[in-house]
């Protein structure tokens, strides 16, 4: 059923940029045009909306615009492709998208790499020291 | 003998077959008038509304600067993803597929107005 989504799979190894760039605008396309999809298998409807998921998607590929190393882009790209048929096929539940992609994307900061990245003021004070 | 009496009385009440089809000067071919075929095609001002009604509800654009001749880029300071979000947006609202090559030349309105109102499976 979902194994026929990415029947063509293309060796990952971009020549250029250009042609990374290009892999990421089909990948992000792919994703969108499964959204409908998505949104059915898990019973979506009520919690968000396709434009939400498609923000939600573009901003998860926009983390990494920064990237110019085409095998890099091509690794990320795996990455991604891998999760949305893990989505896709209904190996993951409902909470797990839940929980990664629809609620509480306002709390996320950008930097990656400090534990306490959602915590409020009072608690990074408390946790620097009592007095 | 009947059958001669029915031919005189069928003489006189022949019915003269009626021209009112040929009002136009020549015959007019089949008029399907249940049939809907003909407004499947959209019409341009409402194709016009439905593509500004997806820009406008965009998280990114300020519904103001929106007009219908508006740039994705130039004029409303989105870059290529973006551009590519908005082409999906309005995939799913006249429900088509726009192929790889078509979708990369839809940079502004005026050109996804274009397209959607020529395209036959817009609906």
């Amino acid at each position: 059923m979902a194994s026929t989504m990415k029947y063509v799979r293309v060796p990952p190894n971009s020549a250029s940029l250009a042609e990374a760039r290009q892999r990421v605008f089909e990948f992000f396309k792919t994703a969108c045009r499964s959204i409908p999809s998505i949104m059915e298998i898990y019973t979506l409807d009520d919690v968000t909306s396709p434009s939400q998921l498609r923000s939600v998607i573009s901003s998860e590929i926009r983390k990494n615009a920064h990237i110019t190393n085409p095998k890099v882009i091509d690794m990320l790209l795996f990455k991604g492709t891998e999760e949305l048929c893990n989505i896709v096929e209904h190996s993951k539940q409902r909470h797990h998208i839940l929980g990664q992609y629809v609620l509480n994307r306002e709390d996320r900061t950008h930097d990656i790499g400090n534990k306490d990245q959602g915590a409020s003021d009072f608690l990074k004070s408390f946790y620097k020291s009592n007095y | 003998m009947a059958s001669a009496l029915r031919s005189t009385i069928l003489r006189h009440i022949r019915v003269p077959i009626s021209h009112s089809l040929s009002v136009n000067g020549s015959r007019l071919t089949a008029v399907r008038s249940m049939s809907s075929h003909g407004d499947d095609h959209l019409d341009k001002q409402e194709v016009v509304d439905r593509v500004l009604d997806v820009v406008k509800s965009f998280p990114k654009v300020d519904p103001s600067k929106v007009t219908p001749d508006v740039h994705f880029q130039k004029d409303l300071g989105l870059d290529s993803l973006d551009t590519v979000e908005i082409v999906m947006a309005l995939e799913e609202e006249f429900k088509l597929e726009i192929p790889d090559k078509e979708a990369d030349k839809i940079d502004s309105c005026p050109l996804a107005v274009e397209y959607i109102y020529n395209h036959p499976m817009a609906s």
